[in-house]
């Protein structure tokens, strides 16, 4: 059977890797120390499948279309694209998708009671090529990512990612095979984007957050409303879905933060965690 | 939750021709069915309005990108 080897939950912030010398350099120091840890041990898991849990940031999902969670077909992703290389300074390159393993995940979802939509046109930005830059610099296994809408409320609520999660780690534990699975969810912690509180980062929230990870113990963060979220984590708060969708798939797993970081200048609380039995 | 379908509207489009402003002109709103108060605030590049009003902050820090001091 199929094993889950590795988690992983990290922030994505565009200026993370784009904007390094705006920040304090021993605040990047420290997260990027992070997030090579974080490499290393991915590494060493050696993977041949990644699951990402990620959202859309409206570039690809308009408001005439938008679904609360969308499984990803395509055959490769541009990540970072061209065009979106020199922003995120990450040179461009094309990563393979695992277009078989979604459809296989459709299928299951439709027998599980979890109708996600799907994509063969995605168009990634940071929530895959910023973690991805750090954790799989070289060689990047068959990406899967699961996009879910933490950017156009109405949201799906944390219990219901979190219930989505965990079917799609009773999923991929089901495979037939020896596939070594990890699984990696982007975003969060708290920001403030686009909002007339941009810039603002909530230290004492996030830690909040990470204390109840390091405890294996979601189920406070299962309960927050959209608009707890909203006024403790911002709006760019609301990824933290992806993490609880990660940690749905690994009950009982616990969350080591290895790095967090407020950093001002990337508005943004950035943390890397390795999520482990 | 409030939120406005013209303004995203606008806004999305706008944000995928990759354009940057400080307001949107009248022909950035031609054809767009949006309110008088919507129209004044993409006008006038009134983020904080925008936001009040319905738009999507991450549309609104796209597409305004130069309104922001951070």
């Amino acid at each position: 059977m199929a094993e889950i080897v590795a988690a992983a939950l990290t922030s994505h912030a565009p200026m993370i890797t784009g904007r390094p010398d705006v920040s304090k350099p021993e605040r990047r120091e420290r997260l990027y120390a992070g997030f090579r840890e974080l490499q290393r041990r991915l590494a060493a898991a050696r993977p041949d499948l990644l699951v990402l849990f990620v959202n859309d940031h409206l570039q690809n999902f308009p408001y005439s279309n938008m679904p609360a969670f969308c499984v990803g077909l395509c055959e490769t992703y541009d990540a970072p694209s061209a065009g979106a290389a020199g922003f995120m300074k990450i040179p461009a390159r094309t990563i393979a998708g695992a277009p078989r393993v979604g459809m296989a995940v459709l299928e299951a979802g439709l027998e599980a009671g979890f109708d996600l939509a799907y994509s063969y046109e995605i168009e990634s930005w940071d929530e895959l090529a910023v973690p991805l830059s750090f954790l799989a610099p070289d060689r990047v296994p068959p990406v899967l990512p699961i996009y879910t809408n933490c950017a156009a409320p109405p949201l799906p609520t944390p219990r219901r990612c979190h219930a989505m999660g965990a079917f799609v780690g009773d999923f991929l534990r089901a495979r037939p095979g020896a596939e070594r699975v990890a699984l990696i969810a982007t975003g969060g912690i708290s920001h403030w984007v686009g909002t007339p509180e941009t810039g603002r980062i909530n230290s004492d929230w996030d830690h909040w957050v990470l204390d109840h990870i390091g405890r294996a113990d979601p189920e406070p963060l299962l309960r927050l409303t959209h608009a707890d979220i909203e006024r403790d984590g911002g709006n760019g708060g609301q990824e933290i879905r992806n993490w609880l969708a990660l940690l749905g798939a690994v009950p009982g797993w616990k969350g080591d933060a290895l790095a967090y970081e407020p950093v001002t200048e990337w508005i943004t609380g950035c943390a890397t965690v390795w999520v482990h039995p | 939750m409030k939120t406005s379908y013209a303004l995203n509207k606008v806004l999305t489009e706008v944000a995928r021709r990759h354009a940057m402003k400080d307001r949107l002109s009248e022909e950035d709103i031609a054809g767009y069915t949006v309110s008088a108060e919507e129209r004044a605030a993409l006008t006038a590049g009134d983020i904080a309005k925008l936001y009040e009003l319905g738009a999507n902050p991450y549309l609104i820090r796209r597409v305004f990108r130069s309104r922001f001091r951070v």
